[in-house]
């Protein structure tokens, strides 16, 4: 928790756009969609006989990927501003929420359905998420 | 799985691990010596480098494997950063933030096995 105390004086600045959470759903958010563009765009130039592939330069010939790399460039700016107040081990656990985003995404919007072990595996990231976010919920009411 | 497809997969993982605890290390930087500091920009760049090369390995390793299969080496990453923050950033880890991470490592290696 030493960022919060340490950035205390910085306060004024972490309000409106500049609040740290709303930075890091904004992260997640970015990251969300350019997973989804990235599979899509590396499969449409998907060249498994080249081994320069492996280095996924070949990529770049797909516009997906590149609204993907926009997007991750923003994500990055974002998660930039998110270490610069958050600590390290309590934002990167809880930027992975997105990995419960994409299958919850899928269901809700596509209706594909879920496993009962792929729920389970929603549910322990999320009661990980809270064991993660309780402390921070309880600093953010003290401050 | 190949020894190459392996080797990539780790590379990648390191990479980004690495990544993050020298960019977090340039933000706390950034606080006490402004952003025009010669350290922050140096730390940025091999950051930002590192995250390069990690999008680009992971970008590869998509043309072969689904999402889905690279997802459970993604959810080590949670682990990794939770850990090495607390050695390398001497970042407070307590026993809840360790369930918390060991339980989303775990959620997210289901969700992709699934």
């Amino acid at each position: 928790m030493t960022a919060y105390t340490r950035n205390q004086p910085e306060r004024d600045r972490r309000s409106g756009f500049g609040n740290p959470w709303l930075q890091l759903g904004l992260s997640v958010a970015c990251v969300l969609v350019s997973e989804f563009l990235l599979k899509r765009g590396a499969t449409d130039i998907a060249e498994p006989d080249s081994a320069f592939s492996w280095t996924g330069v070949n990529g770049l010939a797909s516009p997906l990927v590149w609204w993907a790399i926009l997007l991750i460039i923003a994500s990055f700016i974002s998660w930039l501003y998110v270490l610069r107040y958050i600590p390290l081990t309590i934002a990167f656990p809880l930027s992975r929420v997105v990995d419960i985003l994409v299958p919850l995404g899928c269901w809700i919007f596509l209706g594909e359905s879920i496993s009962a072990l792929r729920w389970c595996g929603i549910g322990l990231v999320i009661i990980g998420l809270a064991l993660v976010a309780k402390p921070i919920a309880q600093i953010e009411e003290r401050l | 799985m190949s020894i190459l497809a392996l080797f990539f997969i780790v590379v990648s993982l390191l990479s980004f691990v690495a990544a993050q605890l020298i960019l977090k290390r340039a933000m706390e930087v950034s606080t006490t010596s402004g952003l025009r500091n010669s350290r922050f920009i140096s730390l940025a760049a091999i950051g930002t480098a590192l995250m390069t090369v990690s999008f680009f390995l992971t970008l590869g390793l998509l043309q072969r494997f689904d999402l889905s299969y690279l997802y459970p080496f993604q959810g080590l990453s949670v682990i990794f950063v939770a850990l090495m923050a607390a050695v390398v950033l001497k970042e407070k880890l307590s026993l809840r933030l360790v369930i918390g991470a060991l339980l989303i490592s775990a959620g997210i290696v289901l969700v992709s096995m699934s």
